[in-house]
């Protein structure tokens, strides 16, 4: 079987998962649908395995393929073929993609259970890990854009999950229109490059880039930056991020899946994509690096002020999801990726920890409201710990080994770029406090009544609530199931989260500088034509990039232990110390109102607006009461001759006559 | 020469008539196997249909000789579809009135058919007369339908409806009368055949006002901002399965006509207005968007929907290029697929809320209907033009066809692409999702309902998997409606 | 033959009938007014059909004769009932038509 024969099976498998949990709804009884749905999602990472050895056989010039399946739509010089392009970098996202969504799905099938909507769950969840791999394996900007739209919609539907619940459906809206704004900035994109290239097809599109392009042309670079606005709308960055930390209020596997480790990344995938256009575009490559530098350090500054487990989380995604944007607009391509690769790890991993930290709080997500969950909850601190070191960048996690490849090729870029590097270690060090912060915070000190409980062998269960707004719920289709699950007394979240945190930790074993290139040689064929091709640093400068990010790495963790353990109320002190900073922060740098106040208000203005003025007075007003006036002015002229004296009528008939009669006397005479 | 045509148009019809002489009961279901057999038969055509063919089944006869008007019909890829979509809308409003209307029914199935042969006459016809014949032909069903049994305020809403239309009508007939005469060579005879009008020379200063005089019955069957004031009244008061047929194929006929009978006999003149509809185009988008997005009544949440769509459609025409053309003539399709389900999941919606069509007394719908809100979730997002769905390949090729000649009008469009997604997500969540609403009981859709809404969709899902069926039928009839416009005249100021 | 005069009469004839239509509010006399300016058709056609000699002119009058003949049968049956009906006998009275 051929490679792109596997690419066939990779989109077919979550498909038809999808279709037949979502048609058996009904008759599917117990966990099946979860376990249809896991499989499906283990087939496709099978499949995946299978393109990449298939992938390997073929020398490396022919390593990228293309399939058609059928003509999308064709019409003057517009033309789509529904196609897969079978190379390296997609092969590489497929096996991310399936292989964590596997996990998570596995995860799922326990955490989930006892909620009323399991099988929507995971029809909606098989729907997205569809879409996913669709995106990653299109072969053209439509098909892009396709899947493109079905993971947001698909993200959307999960983020409403609850959809008795008025906040998760909010942010649904929230998701979904942001998210198409981005879908909008694409195709106004893939037009201008058909306009300029005459194709759509990304291999067409790319090899004679250099020919229909010149360096940062306008067209090009407005190209760019809508690849770009697409990418942040998707990615969370900045300033189109709102929707990721309101996304938490899905479940939180689907935190886990999506709003971490593969939907969220699909930025970064299409900036590696479309790396050939970018390269011939550094202004708008450089726009990149900056927003996500500044990306950085605002989410990491945010997640230090939160106190929502799950948000804290989000925050350091958005932060994450930075570095790896940095990565692939200063061409750091393999970084960028290996850091893709080993934040979807590690930062799933960190979900299903802060799931099973939620699910021994009876769905309590306020980290005010815990503590001293380490001995109730040996199996979670160790694997939530390994994901906070990863995350942290402890020396020799995978965390350690992706993000500072990233800072360390932003210093070999020299000049400004260094100012990107510096950013890159002030916010490594924010990142490693807050990740502690977390564990500090849930796992040590005083132990609360849950987990007490929790020791004494049950789970906690409080009253059905929104964690949120503290309303009152019940536990129908809609809400979340009355009973909530940990992973010390639930085998198949276990089961996920040991292999993430093994692969935390060993992850970064694919690219040690020096050491190993595996990744980055496999994921050359989709780079090749890179100019910066052979501009990577040094193997020397990157040990010294590694060992400064390990310093920094541990001072922040012993920071966090002297806040939060040593001394506790330290972080109260300082609080009291910075109120407005910690406002601001708290408030998340205000942006949600000033979008409420540059976007919301004034359209639902223009609306009103529109309703009672120009609809009533113009519309209704003037057009219609203008048709109408004319026609009352007849009518009532004719009614007014309408007397109903039968002698008036003669006579009009009279006057009609004699006048026919005088016209031909005038005429013929 | 065939009379496939002919039995396909007055199918309709005759089982109306028959139905008017069944017993009570019985008018129902013979209107109703009528319009399965114009499906029949339009599945038939679809699958006959040659791709490169030209006007085919043409069926031409004299008519009234003294005047020229000749009764002439034919398909071609302008108008296959929208017979389609005729046919395919026809069946499940039928159906579901077939349920629903107690209320004189021999008189409300006869007017259903009737207006089915006036509307398959209108998309048919390849005379101008004979197009403006069935074209207020239509008039009349719906006149009785929306008058008869429609509720609320529906005697105003009628005469409104009708004089609305009826003014658009009138100018258009004295545009068409114009067109004749003017067209007519000296010592030629007088012709309404569009093939002969085509080959013949209208001065230009006269194609100026003609094409404006259509435009003017175009947009107001459309209808496009400012001319829609007929439109609150009219679908607040008409009945679901008349309303789903009046929003989503009644309104595709005006902006045809603009393909059929503007485009490629008036080049120039339809060259002269272009900016000025596209204007007008762009406007009813934004316009049609905003103030669905602040309606509370689920009807008029598609109202104005339905004015920006049809924005979109009219932009893409006038585009005057190959991908917007085809783009239109596709999303017309598409629009009138995801219009007539929407209405009939309002009607279902509506039955299941105490009549209630109030966005803030609904919600919380999918609690125990999950069927329901499935089926609506998928035409919600083809609404919304999400890609992966016929109507994004419609949206995108219009688009690209604006923005290749304006581009700052596709831009703004394209706005208008977003705020379609915040309507029409508010309008699913605000009746599926949330809290369950007051008057609201969440109950399963029943059957009559499932059997009129799946197929629908069944179809939705099919054009978003594999749309070149459809643009590869249509490709060459749009082609050839738009070449002459394309290159008429001078070209107008390019912003680009 | 010089029809100069019948012509003047049949004129005076129909204008006293128009000027009773118009005037008289009983329904009879309009009636019979009406009678004369059909009668005064009738003149004026027989008084033509003399002149050319011709016979057609004679039956156009006979056609007006049965055709008054009818007008009068329904008219007065018109009245009979509004009588019966116990409504005024008074023909502006009866302005049900008002616009």
């Amino acid at each position: 079987m051929s490679a792109t024969s596997y690419g066939w099976l990779v989109l077919a498998f979550p498909l038809a998962g999808m279709l037949i949990v979502s048609l058996g709804w009904r008759v599917l009884p117990g966990r099946l649908p979860g376990w249809i749905g896991t499989a499906a999602i283990g087939l496709a990472f099978l499949a995946s395995i299978g393109a990449l050895l298939d992938l390997l056989d073929h020398p490396e010039e022919e390593r990228q393929l293309v399939d058609s399946a059928w003509t999308y739509a064709a019409t003057a010089d517009f033309s789509a073929d529904l196609a897969i392009l079978v190379d390296p970098l997609s092969v590489f996202m497929c096996l991310v993609v399936s292989g964590v969504s596997f996990l998570i799905h596995l995860y799922s099938v326990a955490y989930m259970s006892g909620d009323r909507g399991y099988a929507r769950y995971f029809a909606y969840l098989n729907l997205f890990v569809f879409s996913m791999l669709l995106l990653v394996l299109a072969a053209n900007f439509v098909i892009l854009i396709i899947g493109w739209a079905f993971v947001g919609a698909a993200s959307y539907l999960l983020i409403s999950y609850w959809y008795r619940r008025e906040t998760a459906v909010r942010a649904g809206i929230k998701a979904f229109v942001i998210n198409v704004i981005g879908d909008a900035a694409l195709v106004v994109a893939a037009f201008l490059i058909l306009d300029k290239a005459g194709s759509l097809d990304f291999l067409g599109v790319f090899q004679s880039a250099g020919d229909d392009f010149t360096e940062n042309e306008g067209t090009l670079v407005a190209i760019c930056l809508l690849l770009l606005v697409g990418a942040f709308a998707k990615s969370a960055q900045l300033p189109l991020h709102t929707w990721l930390p309101d996304a938490m209020e899905g479940p939180t596997p689907v935190s886990a899946l999506i709003h971490a480790a593969t939907m969220v990344t699909a930025g970064v995938y299409l900036i590696a994509r479309t790396h050939p256009l970018f390269e011939l575009a550094p202004t708008a490559a450089d726009v990149g690096a900056i927003v996500g530098t500044a990306t950085i350090l605002f989410a990491a500054s945010v997640a230090l002020a939160a106190t929502d487990l799950k948000r804290v989380i989000a925050y350091s995604t958005i932060s994450q999801i930075g570095y790896m944007v940095l990565g692939v607009s200063i061409a750091a391509y393999g970084a960028g990726l290996f850091h893709l690769m080993t934040h979807a790890f590690f930062k799933a991993l960190l979900f299903m920890g802060a799931g099973s930290v939620i699910g021994a709080m009876a769905g309590v997500q306020d980290m005010d409201r815990m503590g001293g969950l380490r001995r109730a909850m040996p199996f979670t601190f160790v694997t939530f710990t390994v994901g906070a070191l990863a995350l942290a960048g402890f020396p020799l996690t995978a965390g350690f080994f992706s993000k500072d490849e990233v800072i360390a090729f932003a210093l070999h870029r020299g000049g400004w770029f260094a100012i990107l590097a510096i950013a890159g270690y002030l916010a490594a060090f924010l990142t490693a406090f807050y990740a502690f912060r977390m564990v500090f915070r849930v796992f040590f000190g005083e132990p609360v009544p849950e987990a007490r409980e929790l020791e004494a062998g049950h789970v906690a269960h409080g009253e059905p609530m929104n964690p949120m707004t503290r309303e009152p719920e019940d536990s129908d289709v809609g809400f979340p199931a009355p009973e909530h699950h940990v992973a010390e007394q639930s085998w198949p979240m276990k089961a996920a989260m040991g292999p993430l945190a093994l692969l935390s930790i060993v992850g970064g074993i694919v690219a040690i500088p020096g050491v190993t290139d595996t990744l980055e040689h496999f994921l050359e064929p989709s780079f090749q034509d890179s100019r910066f091709h052979d501009t990577a640093p040094t193997t020397g400068s990157e040990v010294w990039g590694l060992v400064a990010g390990g310093v920094i790495a541990i001072a922040a963790i012993a920071l966090a232990w002297l806040v939060y353990v040593r001394r506790p109320g330290t972080a109260a002190r300082i609080r009291e110390r910075v109120p407005r900073l910690h406002r601001f922060l708290v408030n998340k740098w205000y942006f949600d109102e000033l979008y409420e106040a540059m976007f919301v208000r004034p359209v639902s203005t223009i609306g009103a607006f529109s309703r009672r003025v120009i609809e009533t007075e113009f519309v209704q007003g003037t057009i219609v009461g203008g048709a109408t006036g004319i026609v009352r002015v007849g009518t009532s002229f004719a009614r007014a001759i309408q007397t109903g004296y039968l002698r008036m009528y003669a006579l009009f008939l009279l006057l009609g006559v004699a006048a026919l009669t005088l016209y031909f006397l005038i005429a013929s005479s | 020469m065939t009379i496939h045509l002919s039995i396909v148009l007055f199918l309709p019809l005759a089982a109306g008539l028959a139905g008017a002489f069944l017993p009570r009961g019985m008018a129902r279901w013979a209107v109703l196997t009528g319009t399965v057999a114009v499906l029949a038969y339009a599945i038939v055509m679809i699958v006959d249909f040659d791709s490169g063919g030209g006007l085919q089944w043409v069926t031409s006869d004299e008519w009234i000789s003294e005047l020229g008007i000749r009764y002439e019909l034919g398909v071609d890829g302008v108008n296959l579809f929208m017979i389609a979509l005729t046919a395919i809308a026809w069946v499940p409003c039928t159906l579901v009135a077939a349920f629903g209307v107690q209320d004189r029914p021999r008189l409300f199935f006869f007017f259903l058919a009737l207006a089915e042969t006036a509307v398959l006459g209108a998309f048919m016809a390849q005379d101008l007369a004979l197009f403006i014949v069935f074209f207020d032909l239509m008039l009349v069903p719906f006149y009785f339908l929306i008058g008869g049994w429609g509720s609320g305020e529906r005697v105003r809403a009628t005469t409104k409806f009708a004089i609305y239309t009826l003014s658009g009508s009138l100018l258009m007939l004295a545009a068409a009368v114009a067109l004749g005469v003017l067209a007519t060579p000296d010592g030629g005879e007088i012709s309404f055949s569009l093939a002969e009008l085509q080959r013949r020379s209208i001065p230009e200063g006269s194609q100026h006002w003609i094409v404006l005089l259509f435009a003017l019955a175009f947009f107001v069957k459309a209808p496009l901002f400012p001319l829609h004031g007929w439109v609150p009244e009219t679908y607040r008061s008409t009945s679901i399965p008349v309303l789903a047929l009046l929003s989503g194929v009644l309104s595709k006929v005006g902006v045809y006509g603009f393909l059929r009978i503007v485009l490629p006999v008036m080049p120039e003149g339809s060259q002269h207005w272009q900016e000025l509809f596209i204007v007008i185009a762009v406007f009813s988008i934004l316009y049609g968007s905003i103030l669905a997005f602040s309606q509370d009544n689920v009807r008029m949440v598609l109202a104005y929907s339905s004015i920006a769509q049809l924005g979109f459609i009219v932009l893409g025409i006038f585009a005057l290029e190959e991908k917007g053309a085809q783009g239109a003539l596709f999303q017309m399709l598409n629009h009138g697929l995801v219009t007539v389900p929407l209405f009939l999941i309002i009607g279902v919606i509506a039955a299941r809320a105490r009549g209630s069509e109030s966005l803030a007394e609904l919600g919380g719908m999918a609690f125990r209907a999950p069927v329901l809100a499935a089926l609506f979730l998928v035409v919600s997002l083809a609404t919304l033009a999400m890609p992966g769905s016929g109507n994004f390949v419609g949206e995108i090729l219009i688009l690209f066809g604006a923005f290749e000649d304006k581009l700052i009008y596709g831009l703004v469009a394209s706005a208008g692409a977003v705020l379609a997604a915040v309507y029409m997500i508010r309008l699913f969540q605000g009746t599926m999702h949330g809290r369950v609403g007051p008057a609201v009981e969440s109950r399963e859709i029943d059957r009559v309902n499932l059997a009129a809404i799946a197929p629908l969709v069944a179809v939705i899902v099919a054009l978003g998997l594999y749309p070149h069926f459809v643009v590869d039928r249509t490709e060459q009839g749009t082609q050839q409606s738009i070449a002459k416009a394309k290159h008429a005249g001078p070209e107008i100021s390019v912003i680009k | 033959m010089n029809i100069t005069w019948y012509l003047i009469l049949s004129a005076f004839i129909f204008a006293i009938g128009a000027a009773g239509v118009m005037s008289r509010r009983n329904p009879l006399v309009v009636l019979l007014c009406l009678e004369l300016m059909l009668n005064a058709g009738n003149l004026a056609l027989v008084a033509f059909s003399r002149m050319h000699g011709g016979e057609a002119g004679q039956v156009f009058a006979l056609i007006v004769m049965v055709i008054a003949a009818c007008e009068v049968v329904i008219g007065l049956g018109i009245i009979v009932a509004m009588y019966r009906n116990r409504l005024p006998i008074d023909i502006d009275e009866m302005s049900e038509l008002r616009g």
